[in-house]
């Protein structure tokens, strides 16, 4: 899933050729180091991880003396593939993964629980977006869904989900397939804007979303795969989580995106210690850290994304396109994430009936 | 064996003997029962798990039975499996007799380009017929350029577009498959047949064919098992209305994190060609006896 957020395949074959070299730098670490603490990082790699090296990892390390060892290798669905094959020591200390990802991992046993004793800034997040994540996930990044679109190409610029549906883009959509979660959360909110809701009563947003597949070119998982399609013009709009957009914005292409006024699902991306780590102190200190008011600052501008903390001091051009405020997190619509996973299986099958099958 | 554990004073010599001929065999089954067998075996107790409770469960076996789309899935893999086989065998034929056959010193060269494709990664290759097939690629940007075409063709997203490219990541397999096979075969007896007044096409139809049956099938069993075990080209090239078992389990395991279900899928789909395996050999033998070759 988050290997559709962050850089796309040429970056996972990167992360591929670097294993050697990680195993290789680990190893020669241990060696020279002596008693000098380390930290296993796992997270991605291309510009995410030239951003946390320098925002967050380097800070850390020169504040604590620990030194830590980077490896973008797997997305969040594979790490925690890994965390439950090997029961919980899957050789990294700190994962980046999703809330989803943190409350199955709590479910199962397998995830480090923090506590405000072992993560002390865990009490300066927001409490509605800590409760989603669980007990055992320490939300770091704020990501939402936004409504990408083509400047050169659109009449005038959208405000709503609504526009997906104009006669302009007749075949000039793109969407996800549902394991991409993007698909089950964009369902969630057409089901809200036509009068259904998040998780009991979605048939209204089946039945936007078989409508909007007429309207598409088609469906693809990867968001880096969805990324070529508007890069190339085949694709005038399409929805696209907002650190991705920013990256494309930041590009200089002709793409802006929004936050529609019906309200967005965000995708909450969270730290996690597995349970069997070696390096339990560091780890929390690790957390700890990475949720400090000036990492954060550091990560939001850095990376451009949101923050579960509300006292950040960052730019306005920032704060105008990130959830970064009490009000920002308010208008949020949050699912809760047990309840949907338990109706994944549901909707995918609903997904392949109802909405694929609508496609042209 | 039996024979020789008598009374003779030279049978337990003989017995160490003929155990210590099993002693090479004992890493490889190693390897074998700790990297395969433990594993299936794993995975076997899996798909009686329920993904909730991992209790004891029916479940994921029941729905297997039950679910139209996973039945069109396992029809769909066996279909796209089939007709890779198929499309395999029949080009790597003409490749594999050139190459057992021909002394001229293009032999070499065919030779590399027929396994010049196992050089590049399968999810590269994967990637440069998407490259080549999709709306907006080299085949259809020629056709509309041309003006044969006026929108482009469906050539890739679909069933078309997966076979081309599984086709061309089997075929080095169906060619070398096919090359040992032609090669058992003595050539001289295609010349006395020639000699005997026989031409080319009866040579090859009564002659060639049932002698390279065992090449034959194994170039369809080789291409059907890697075709329907195949994961990167029915990702990338099928799309989202073209789902096999293989993509439907990575599914489950990444996506909806049920690995009982994904387990069950694994079973079926190892069941499968065991089945085709197995069948592939009675084929093969009631050929031999049929055309007695």
């Amino acid at each position: 899933m988050t290997r559709d957020i962050h850089p796309g395949n040429q970056q996972e074959l990167g992360k591929i050729m670097k294993t050697p070299t990680i195993t290789a730098a680990a190893l020669l670490t241990t060696v020279t180091a002596g008693h000098c603490e380390q930290l296993i990082v796992n997270s991605y790699g291309g510009p995410y991880e030239a951003i946390i090296m320098e925002r967050i990892i380097k800070p850390f390390e020169d504040k604590t003396g620990i030194s830590v060892v980077y490896d973008p290798v797997g997305s969040s669905s594979q790490d925690y593939a890994k965390i439950k094959a090997t029961n919980g020591r899957p050789g990294f200390d700190v994962v980046v993964m999703t809330a989803s990802q943190s409350l199955d991992g709590c479910r199962d046993g397998l995830l480090e629980k923090f506590t405000p004793a072992t993560v002390p800034n865990l009490e300066k997040l927001s409490p509605a977006i800590n409760k989603i994540a669980g007990e055992c996930g320490a939300v770091h990044e704020l990501q939402y869904m936004s409504l990408l679109w083509r400047t050169d190409k659109l009449k005038a610029a959208p405000s709503s989900w609504a526009a997906l549906f104009d006669s302009e883009l007749k075949g000039k959509v793109i969407l996800p397939t549902f394991q991409n979660i993007m698909a089950a959360n964009l369902m969630q909110v057409l089901s809200v804007q036509n009068g259904g809701d998040l998780l009991n009563n979605v048939d209204p947003g089946f039945k936007a979303m078989a409508q909007l597949a007429k309207q598409s070119v088609g469906f693809e998982q990867s968001s880096a795969v969805m990324e070529t399609y508007v890069k190339d013009g085949q694709v005038w709009a399409m929805p696209f989580w907002n650190g991705r957009a920013q990256l494309l914005v930041d590009t200089g292409m002709p793409v802006d995106y929004i936050k529609p006024v019906e309200g967005t699902i965000p995708l909450i991306a969270t730290l996690n210690v597995p349970v069997g780590t070696q390096n339990k102190e560091a780890a929390m200190k690790f957390v700890n850290f990475f949720l400090e008011k000036s990492s954060q600052e550091a990560w939001v501008t850095g990376y451009k994304v949101g923050s579960a903390r509300s006292d950040i001091d960052v730019p306005d051009a920032v704060r105008a396109k990130q959830i970064t405020t009490e009000e920002d997190l308010d208008k949020l619509l949050l699912p809760d994430l047990s309840i949907m996973a338990a109706k994944l299986p549901e909707w995918g099958d609903r997904w392949e009936r109802e909405v694929v099958h609508a496609a042209n | 064996m039996t024979i020789v554990a008598t009374d003779s004073p030279a049978a337990p010599a003989l017995r160490r003997f003929a155990l210590r001929g099993y002693v090479p065999l004992f890493p490889p089954f190693a390897v074998l029962l700790l990297f395969f067998a433990v594993p299936i075996g794993m995975m076997i107790g899996i798909s009686f798990q329920d993904p909730k409770t991992a209790q004891f469960s029916l479940g994921s076996y029941q729905r297997f039975l039950t679910d139209g789309l996973i039945i069109a899935g396992l029809f769909r893999t066996i279909l796209m499996s089939g007709l890779v086989a198929i499309c395999v065998t029949v080009m790597a034929y003409p490749v594999a007799y050139f190459l057992a056959r021909s002394t001229s010193r293009w032999r070499a060269i065919v030779f590399a380009l027929a396994i010049a494709p196992e050089l590049a990664g399968v999810v590269l290759r994967t990637y440069g017929w998407l490259i080549i097939l999709e709306d907006r690629g080299f085949v259809n940007d020629a056709l509309i350029w041309l003006g044969l075409v006026s929108s482009p063709l469906p050539l890739a997203k679909n069933l078309f577009g997966v076979v081309v490219g599984l086709t061309h990541v089997v075929l080095p397999f169906g060619i070398l498959a096919l090359l040992t096979s032609i090669q058992g075969i003595d050539p001289n007896i295609e010349k006395a047949a020639q000699i005997l007044g026989a031409s080319r096409l009866s040579v090859i139809r009564h002659i060639l064919l049932p002698l390279s049956i065992p090449g034959t099938v194994s170039s369809l069993l080789i291409s059907f098992t890697m075709a329907a075990s195949a994961y990167a080209t029915p990702a990338l090239l099928g799309g989202a209305r073209f789902k096999v078992l293989a993509t439907m389990i990575s599914e489950q395991i990444m996506f909806y994190i049920n690995w009982p279900m994904a387990a069950v899928m694994a079973i079926v789909l190892l069941v499968l060609m065991l089945a085709i395996t197995f069948a592939g050999g009675r084929v093969e033998t009631r050929l031999h006896k049929k055309l007695n070759v």
